[in-house]
């Protein structure tokens, strides 16, 4: 059996007396939407934190296709095939969209470290770079500083420079939040275009873009997971019902 | 030959250091036609000084480091050649590799010790750093204590810096490379990374890159350039003491940076230029007007470093920039 990409195991972490992560087990699997789901407070962002490697576990594994990564730091973490967005667009904001994605080109290419050549007038790096963001399609607006894009595009790039190192493993971080209705719609074409391509730990609030996504849900209350499976089993659950979507509401709504 | 082209290009894109370069290059004509041999020394200081914020300026304004103890680099250089020569060690290139190897081993140090943390505690541990090593030279009574050590002028062979304007010339030389070699590195895949751990260093090591090994590396490198100022300070000045390590000079560098113009490669020569002027003519100008406050010339000086920061947003290079029109 191939080892799943991302593969937790009794994961625990605590802040004090507050158990944020409580023995969590999951996995995703290749070409999957993994869909994480919670209350506010529920954890699901100290989790990701922990497979991110900005966080580190009490107790449990974090496995990259079988191997342990617990020891590794982020930015190792990141060359072994993780990708993340974060809550809040995190990409370089004094840069253009075009130079961000160079920076991410020449780091993808292990050449960041050099001193001569100028970098930004490469045109090894240039090319790179645009393909790097012809992926999300937000390459006409390469000479757009990034401070004057709109909130969508910021986000977009955000993706493009989580996709970037050609990642195996994709953590998105609630990727809809603060978007509009349009932008959502974009935002969940370009996640289904990467179906198949990366795998995808999706954390989202938007229970319309989780069910339309999502391969499985995972649902987190108070740290522990409560119940996964198929979108179908998930919305029927009743614990989940109970715990989270607050007794009768139709899920799907 | 292909350095050549991109120095060549690097120049064409920063015409205003190029400018300045060949004003200081060209400043003795003028200084011997008008037989004003003084300005020459004041040009020089502004080089030295010029220089060591340039060195600073690479940690302070592309990699966002809020270094608050560089004078202390500049005082190691200075040293290095004061010490040298106490052991009877008199070449003047041999001081300029001993103090770029000193300055670049306790840059190392400092650095990987200070950098792990960022804003007021990095400003807080450079600051105490500077302090204890300004502190250890006021008690080093063998090399004068705090009084300092007078120096004589290296021996740099085959130039013999006895004609003043030799020194003159070695001082501008220093400068040109520290400029060259500053204008390649930024614009470089190294330099673009360390504006874009300034800019946001989580984004950085989401890219798969530590930061802390860019951010050592630039440090290392503007330690190095102070010490060089530092070994041209002391043939410049003949003498060094524990002042040129206090941390109110390392206040002084970041103003001429802020002043200049943060984060560009012209600004620190240019706040040196201006800051050394006004100091020289601030006391001029006060003593006509209230002759009694004289020695307070930073009553005006501080307003307009105000004035600086509030109204021309980049400095006087950024004032340049927009009255030259685009560039």
């Amino acid at each position: 059996m191939i080892a799943p990409v991302l593969s937790l195991e009794g994961l625990n972490k605590s802040y004090g007396a507050l158990q944020a992560t409580r023995d969590v087990s999951l996995d995703v699997v290749a070409g999957e939407i993994h869909a994480l789901i919670g209350p506010n407070g529920a954890g699901k962002t100290t989790l990701v934190r922990q497979i991110y490697g900005s966080e580190a576990p009490d107790s449990g594994t974090v496995r990259l296709h079988g191997a342990t990564v617990n020891h590794l730091s982020v930015p190792q973490r990141v060359r072994n095939g993780i990708g993340r967005s974060f809550q809040i667009s995190n990409v370089l904001m004094e840069f253009t969209v075009l130079e961000n994605a160079m920076v991410a080109e020449a780091a993808r290419r292990g050449e960041a470290f050099r001193f001569l050549r100028p970098a930004f007038t490469d045109r090894g790096l240039r090319d790179g770079a645009m393909a790097i963001l012809a992926r999300v399609g937000i390459e006409a607006r390469g000479k757009t500083r990034v401070a004057d894009l709109a909130h969508g595009e910021r986000r977009l790039l955000e993706f493009a420079l989580a996709l970037a190192g050609d990642p195996a493993l994709l953590l998105l971080d609630e990727p809809m939040a603060g978007a509009g209705p349009e932008e959502t719609r974009h935002m969940i074409e370009i996640i289904e275009r990467l179906r198949g391509e990366v795998a995808i730990l999706l954390i989202e609030h938007d229970m319309d873009a989780v069910f339309r996504l999502a391969d499985r849900v995972t649902v987190l209350v108070e740290g522990a997971v409560i119940a996964s499976g198929t979108p179908d089993a998930i919305s029927g659950d009743a614990a989940v019902r109970a715990a989270y979507l607050g007794g009768d509401d139709d899920v799907e709504a | 030959m292909e350095l050549l082209r991109i120095l060549g290009e690097g120049l064409a894109r920063n015409r205003l250091l190029a400018v300045i370069l060949a004003g200081f290059a060209l400043f003795p004509i003028y200084t011997g036609i008008a037989d004003l041999p003084f300005w020459n020394d004041l040009a020089m200081r502004i080089m030295i000084l010029g220089m060591a914020a340039m060195g600073l300026n690479l940690v302070l304004g592309y990699g966002g480091m809020v270094s608050f103890g560089h004078a202390a680099f500049v005082g190691i250089g200075a040293y290095a050649v004061g010490i040298s020569q106490f052991y009877g060690l008199d070449n003047g290139w041999i001081h300029v590799l001993i103090s770029l190897f000193a300055c670049g081993v306790l840059g190392l140090v400092i650095g990987f010790l200070s950098l792990r943390t960022t804003g007021i505690y990095f400003i807080m541990i450079t600051l105490a750093f500077a302090q204890m090593l300004y502190f250890l030279f006021v008690s080093l009574e063998q090399f004068g204590g705090d009084d300092g050590m007078s120096i004589d002028r290296a021996d740099f062979m085959p130039i013999d810096l006895w004609e003043p304007l030799r020194l003159y010339y070695l001082i501008w030389v220093a400068l040109l490379l520290t400029s060259l070699f500053l204008m390649v590195i930024v614009r470089s895949r190294f330099g673009v990374v360390l504006e874009a751990i300034r800019s946001n260093e989580s984004r950085v090591e989401a890219m798969g890159l530590v930061p802390l090994r860019f951010k050592i590396t630039g440090y290392v490198i503007s330690a190095m350039i102070c010490g060089l100022a530092g070994t041209m300070f002391a043939s410049w000045q003949e003498y060094v003491s524990p002042d040129i390590m206090h941390w109110t000079r390392s206040g002084e560098l970041m103003i001429i940076i802020i002043l200049g113009g943060i984060g560009t490669l012209a600004g620190p020569l240019l706040g040196a230029v201006a800051f050394l002027l006004l100091e020289e003519w601030l006391p001029e100008l006060m003593l006509l007007v209230a002759p009694a406050y004289a020695e307070n010339w930073m009553i005006i000086f501080g307003p307009v470093l105000i004035a600086v920061v509030l109204f021309a947003r980049g400095g006087l290079g950024g004032l340049i920039r927009r009255i030259a029109g685009g560039g």
